[in-house]
């Protein structure tokens, strides 16, 4: 008698799977689990690098006496010596959170001040989240001997790179750049929070410009819809210290 | 099959389908969130919950796709047929971590701003004119409704609410899901937050499930369009000869494009019923007589060949039609009966059981 050929037929019911099955079964479980574990570690361990920005918690709470300049967006001007820095530096404050500080800082314009918080940092670039107890307030003690420099006018530019928000860049978050972090950086910008161009290439040894309108005002909403995409831009350049403020017209950005 | 509706009716299978399933997710999430990062080359850390919901939006992407995959798989090799048994359970469990990545991005990325971070999901990036910096947000938001709809809908009392073929058609909305999925990831985490790996395992991923459908539908239109021959009355069909039909298997005839009939042998006894399972549509024809039942492949529902009623209590019935032998070939009328009406089973002198 010829044996029978085996029919196996899978019942989701039934105590068992056919013996003739299970084997099979058995293989595609054990690929299904290697499979994920393969391509979980692939593309966890592939990730791109979000560059070396960071809140500096580990310095602790700081404080900065200087100027304040409200436009485009606040800024800090610092004499040399700060933070062993050999000429004046002008630095990006913030509020908490996707907070700017306009509200604070636009009373103080152009005065003496005391600021505290906690810096980030990316690079040689950072950023002052203002707040706690010192806050910013006129100065107690301002610097003696120290008045900010006139701004200098660097000549007209296009340049190639992306907008995005100071404070994510600088390290409040990583990554803070590219299209997957375009909502937060317009949650940024519509708080309050500068938002700069980060160049694809170095304009006189910077890569990180804060924007202005043409008139060195802040920017419009129309902004947020340039954020995140590869962008040229054509406008002023000025240096306020060590900072390059880019004063453009968002009518020149093109998209790359 | 069951005569009332309980949460989940647990059985071996199930409980092994599932612990497969944890078992896939755990080896992704774990070795994603705890073992990868130590390979990783990068100055400082990706932000933890960045970071983790780039694992859940990841895992649920090919999730998705292996969800997706069976289908076809299950046309084109029958030995695939078990992993649609509990897909729903698969479904659920996708849905569930598709929350936790959105639960993440918007406690990282839409949250320390005076915006409802929900709110701030609709309303900070309106670039609906662009292709590169569309808002891919809305995208996920869309394709975690219908994910949640098909989870909440995908108990068996919802099957009987709507009935099956508009529950099916619901359904079928999972295709529109990974559709804004995939447009979801490409227009945003492959702009800039993926890797190489990641790049190329979705576009392999969207290549496997175009490919694996595109196979099985060529599968089926052949089979679709093969000829049977019609008598002269127009109302009954060749079915070829009987002893093609294996025992306790059928034949499958397709009458038109949409309409399918198994021809099952029972012994010396051929019976022709509805290709299609009353439940979720399986393939009745590729399902097998056990206990003297049609067998559905899909999810095991059962049904007499002699009146294609479910053996009681169970009430699901589909429609049967005519068989006649002629001069050696077996002939199928055409026209299907009311579901449930009983036809005596045609009986073939010349076959043997387990011929």
């Amino acid at each position: 008698m010829a044996k029978k050929k085996p029919d196996p037929f899978f019942i989701g019911w039934a105590k068992k799977p056919p013996k003739s099955l299970q084997g099979f079964l058995f293989l595609i479980s054990a690929i299904l689990v290697g499979a994920a574990a393969g391509v979980a570690f692939g593309i966890g361990s592939s990730v791109p690098d979000p560059g070396d920005a960071r809140f500096a918690w580990g310095a602790g709470y700081q404080t900065f006496t200087g100027y304040v300049d409200a436009k485009p967006y606040p800024l800090l001007r610092l004499p040399a010596g700060e933070n062993g820095r050999d000429k004046p530096h002008a630095m990006l404050i913030s509020g908490i959170g996707k907070r700017g500080m306009q509200q604070l800082a636009g009373p103080l314009d152009g005065q003496p001040v005391d600021a505290g918080g906690i810096l980030l940092k990316r690079g040689d670039l950072d950023m002052l989240q203002v707040g706690g107890k010192v806050s910013l307030r006129a100065a107690e003690n301002p610097v003696q001997n120290f008045t900010p420099a006139p701004a200098e006018h660097l000549g007209k530019w296009r340049l190639t790179g992306e907008i995005c928000d100071g404070k994510c860049y600088n390290g409040a978050m990583r990554p803070g750049v590219g299209l997957a972090h375009k909502a937060c950086a317009n949650l940024c910008i519509i708080g309050g929070i500068p938002p700069v161009f980060v160049t694809s290439t170095p304009l006189m040894g910077s890569e990180f410009f804060v924007l202005a309108d043409e008139n060195g005002e802040p920017l419009t909403a129309e902004v947020e819809d340039w954020v995140a995409l590869l962008i040229s831009l054509e406008g002023e350049v000025e240096r306020r210290d060590d900072l390059m403020i880019f004063k453009v017209n968002l009518d020149s950005a093109k998209q790359l | 099959m069951s005569v009332k509706y309980v949460p989940v009716i647990w059985n071996r299978t199930k409980f092994v389908y599932d612990a497969v399933v944890l078992a896939t997710v755990g080896a992704y999430l774990g070795i994603y969130i705890y073992i990868a990062p130590m390979f990783q080359t990068v100055t400082r850390p990706i932000d933890w919950d960045i970071y983790k919901a780039q694992a859940f939006g990841t895992c649920v992407f090919f999730l998705l796709t292996f969800i997706l995959c069976i289908g076809p798989l299950a046309r084109l090799d029958k030995r695939f047929l078990p992993l649609l048994y509990n897909r729903r359970h698969l479904g659920v469990i996708t849905c569930v971590l598709a929350y936790f990545h959105v639960d993440n991005i918007l406690g990282w990325y839409n949250a320390f701003s005076p915006i409802n971070r929900y709110v701030s999901v609709f309303i900070v990036n309106t670039s609906f004119d662009r292709f590169l910096g569309f808002p891919f947000e809305i995208l996920g938001v869309f394709a975690l409704l219908i994910l949640t709809i098909l989870a909440v809908t995908s108990h068996d009392f919802w099957l009987h609410f709507l009935k099956p073929t508009l529950w099916k058609t619901l359904h079928m909305g999972i295709y529109l899901a990974y559709a804004l999925v995939v447009a979801h990831v490409a227009l945003g985490a492959l702009q800039s937050a993926a890797g190489p790996f990641m790049t190329t395992a979705v576009g392999a991923s969207v290549a496997l499930v175009a490919t694996l459908h595109l196979l099985a539908a060529r599968k089926e239109h052949l089979f679709d369009t093969q000829q049977n021959t019609m008598d002269d009355s127009g109302t009954w069909m060749d079915a070829g000869d009987p002893k093609d039909v294996p025992d306790k298997r059928a034949r499958i005839i397709s009458i038109t494009d949409d309409e399918r009939v198994a021809i099952f042998r029972n012994g010396k006894k051929l019976s022709a019923i509805s290709n299609v399972c009353a439940h979720q549509n399986g393939p009745l024809g590729e399902g097998k007589i056990v206990y003297g039942c049609v067998t559905c492949p899909w999810h095991g529902y059962q049904y007499r060949l002699e009146d294609g009623k479910s053996p009681p209590p169970f009430t699901e019935k589909i429609s049967t039609y005519r068989l006649k032998l002629e001069n050696g070939r077996l002939w199928l009328n055409v026209k299907a009966l009311p579901p449930g009406t009983y036809v005596e089973p045609t009986v073939s002198p010349i076959m043997a059981e387990g011929s």
